[in-house]
């Protein structure tokens, strides 16, 4: 398995915060990776370390073998779309394929003649009176042109509506299904990452909570609920994610090897949605402690 | 890399052109005429110290005349030409890049932002340098006939010497130096404040200070000046002034040296026989010229009976002469050499700067 990024220790501080702390992570080549955590987890500035827009205060960062940005081959390998999807607004459609086609010796024009001509985009139209959505398209169309092997998107369709983000997010998967592409995508809405990854990372707090294939996740994780008891008496192989009580009821998302053989829980699976906010949910290092005083936590 | 460079820079270059055009136009129109009056006053058939009543008389003439206005007017121009592209060509150049997020777009594509920085410094910076001095050269093919008529020995009128602070900054090749190094100056400012318009403020704050300071502090001190003293009376067009209550003190400053035509005077005075500065007025000479008046240069060769030619000779009988210190005519191009040369290594010490602080940018 290769990794297309590999973090160890990462960490990138501005005068005395850090954005991005002891961040360790491996994501393998050929999947959308969605990478999802709360504002401030530090997903766009692992993002920018990745591209090399940003150099890491502290540890060590590879993309696809090499130090971001290391030199033009490198670069040739990654496209970017930066959070606010910025083009050049005094410059037209057309200009801005000319300067993807001077400045990237594996431009695909052809593969960005027809996005344009699919979007309908005006090839004289200046980039500065496109909408946000054609905007992105054109970033995106830029990024794909340059024919890399792995695609990085922040946060592309935050500043969408949602027909936009929907047209945006199916002219990406069109192209990594034709081309052999890994994406790796932020996003702070899960339904956006349901539909386009199968693979999930979640950042919180600068830290990797869970990574993996979106499938095994699903087939690992179950919602259980029954009466009420200790989640500290389940067997072993059965991590507690999340717990809510009441005073009669207990439930509970858990991480398990096996199936849930305990008649006492009702089990169902999980949506991608539920995992994602049960690892953001909770709260790291404190988990163990608020499981011995048990009380009626929500 | 280049063709980029180009395509971005074409609003700004398109101002260039209609800015040199206008200015040719301007000049290639009034130029001739210039140069018939020149004609005209008999300066083109003068030989040698022939030529000084003339030369006078056409400086002179020139005046408060439309060619005044079109000499103010393009050296105006010369000297805000380099502020000009400091402020619009260089801070906008990595400010607006990282204001608009497109640093993000232009940094991701397969060209390293060290690479991208050094075509656009090399075409834009080239450009910059190119237009100052088409500007400066302009000018000077303008201005030859005034230029002869300073050489020829004229002090009237429009006529400054090569070393006046005007002359010096738009003539030569110092806008070549003051281009690069205010373009430069105007990226650097952009990359550290990240901001278009505070950069521009501080480009121009730098800037202007500096071209302040260089003619005042720097220029002067470029060589090690030359020392003369003279005696008071063969001081052409200085004029002693008498102060103080009934002229009991008095100064004198030279404005020309004989047999140094052209040369910069930094600082004169008068010396007594042991080489130190007077102001006090030799007793003996008290009544001698118009006590208590100040006399000009001007007035001094038109005043009748005990006027200052009187005093001058009075000065000198008491072993009072002019001390001065001078940069000979004949430095002109080790001037205009080396004065270019500090602004283009500042523009190379600003440029080096960027490259390293590009690494850290986003």
């Amino acid at each position: 398995m290769n990794a297309v990024i590999a973090a160890s220790e990462l960490g990138k501080q501005y005068r005395h915060t850090w954005a991005l702390r002891d961040c360790t992570l491996a994501i393998p080549e050929g999947h959308v990776v969605g990478l999802v955590g709360p504002n401030g987890a530090g997903k766009t500035t692992l993002l920018r370390l990745a591209t090399g827009m940003l150099a890491p205060t502290r540890g060590t960062i590879t993309v696809l073998g090499e130090r971001p940005a290391a030199g033009p081959a490198q670069l040739a390998q990654v496209g970017f779309v930066a959070q606010d999807t910025a083009v050049y607004a005094r410059l037209t459609v057309a200009d801005h394929l000319r300067l993807g086609a001077w400045l990237n010796p594996g431009w695909d024009d052809a593969l960005a003649r027809q996005r344009i001509g699919q979007l309908a985009l005006d090839p004289k139209q200046r980039a500065g009176s496109l909408s946000g959505g054609q905007r992105a398209q054109l970033a995106l169309t830029l990024a794909m042109a340059k024919r890399p092997e792995l695609l990085i998107l922040d946060e592309p369709v935050a500043s969408l509506d949602p027909l936009a983000r929907r047209e945006f997010l199916q002219g990406l998967m069109e192209t990594v299904a034709e081309q052999r592409l890994s994406v790796v995508l932020s996003s702070h809405l899960v339904a956006d990452l349901e539909r386009v990854c199968d693979y999930l990372v979640v950042l919180v707090a600068s830290r990797v909570r869970v990574a993996g294939e979106v499938s095994d996740l699903l087939a690992a994780h179950r919602r259980l609920s029954g009466p009420r008891r200790d989640p500290g008496s389940l067997p072993a192989g059965q991590e507690v994610i999340t717990e809510s009580h009441t005073d009669k009821q207990t439930s509970l998302l858990v991480r398990t090897d096996g199936p849930v053989l305990d008649p006492a829980w009702a089990v169902r699976p999980v949506s991608l949605e539920d995992l994602v906010l049960a690892y953001m949910s909770r709260t790291g290092d404190e988990a163990p402690a608020r499981r011995q005083h048990l009380g009626v936590v929500s | 890399m280049i063709r980029l460079s180009l395509l971005q820079f074409r609003i700004q270059a398109i101002i260039a052109a209609v800015t040199l055009t206008a200015f040719a136009v301007l000049l290639a129109a009034t130029g001739p005429y210039l140069a018939s009056t020149y004609a005209a006053d008999g300066l083109d058939i003068c030989h040698g110290s022939s030529c000084l009543s003339p030369a006078t008389y056409f400086t002179a003439s020139l005046a408060r005349s439309p060619y005044d206005v079109v000499f103010l007017l393009s050296t105006g121009i010369i000297l805000l030409a380099p502020a000009v592209i400091g402020l619009f060509w260089g801070a906008p150049l990595i400010a607006r890049e990282l204001e608009t997020g497109t640093a993000a777009l232009a940094w991701n594509q397969s060209v390293t932002r060290t690479r991208w920085l050094a075509v656009k410094l090399t075409v834009i910076g080239l450009t910059a340098m190119a237009v100052a001095e088409a500007l400066s050269l302009m000018q000077t093919w303008w201005a030859a006939p005034i230029s002869q008529a300073v050489a020829d020995g004229s002090g009237a009128g429009v006529a400054q010497s090569r070393f006046s602070q005007l002359n010096f900054a738009t003539h030569g090749i110092t806008p070549i130096g003051y281009a690069a190094f205010a373009f430069a100056l105007g990226v650097t400012a952009g990359a550290l404040i990240r901001r278009t318009v505070p950069a521009m403020a501080v480009t121009l704050a730098i800037f202007a200070a500096l071209q302040v300071a260089m003619p005042l502090w720097v220029r002067p001190n470029l060589a090690p000046p030359d020392r003369t003293v003279l005696p008071v009376t063969s001081l052409g067009g200085a004029g002693p002034s008498q102060t103080g209550p009934g002229g009991d003190t008095f100064s004198l400053y030279a404005l020309t040296i004989p047999g140094q035509p052209g040369a910069w005077i930094l600082s004169s005075g008068p010396v007594n026989a042991a080489g130190q500065p007077v102001s006090t007025t030799p007793v003996a000479c008290r009544s001698v010229g118009n006590a208590g008046v100040s006399v000009g240069a001007n007035e001094s060769a038109s005043l009748p009976g005990q006027g200052p030619p009187a005093f001058l000779a009075c000065l000198g009988r008491h072993g009072i002469r002019e001390a001065i210190t001078y940069q000979p005519a004949s430095r002109y191009w080790r001037f205009q050499l080396t004065e270019t040369a500090i602004y283009l290594a500042l523009a190379l010490a600003l440029a080096g700067y960027c490259f390293r602080r590009l690494g850290r940018l986003s």
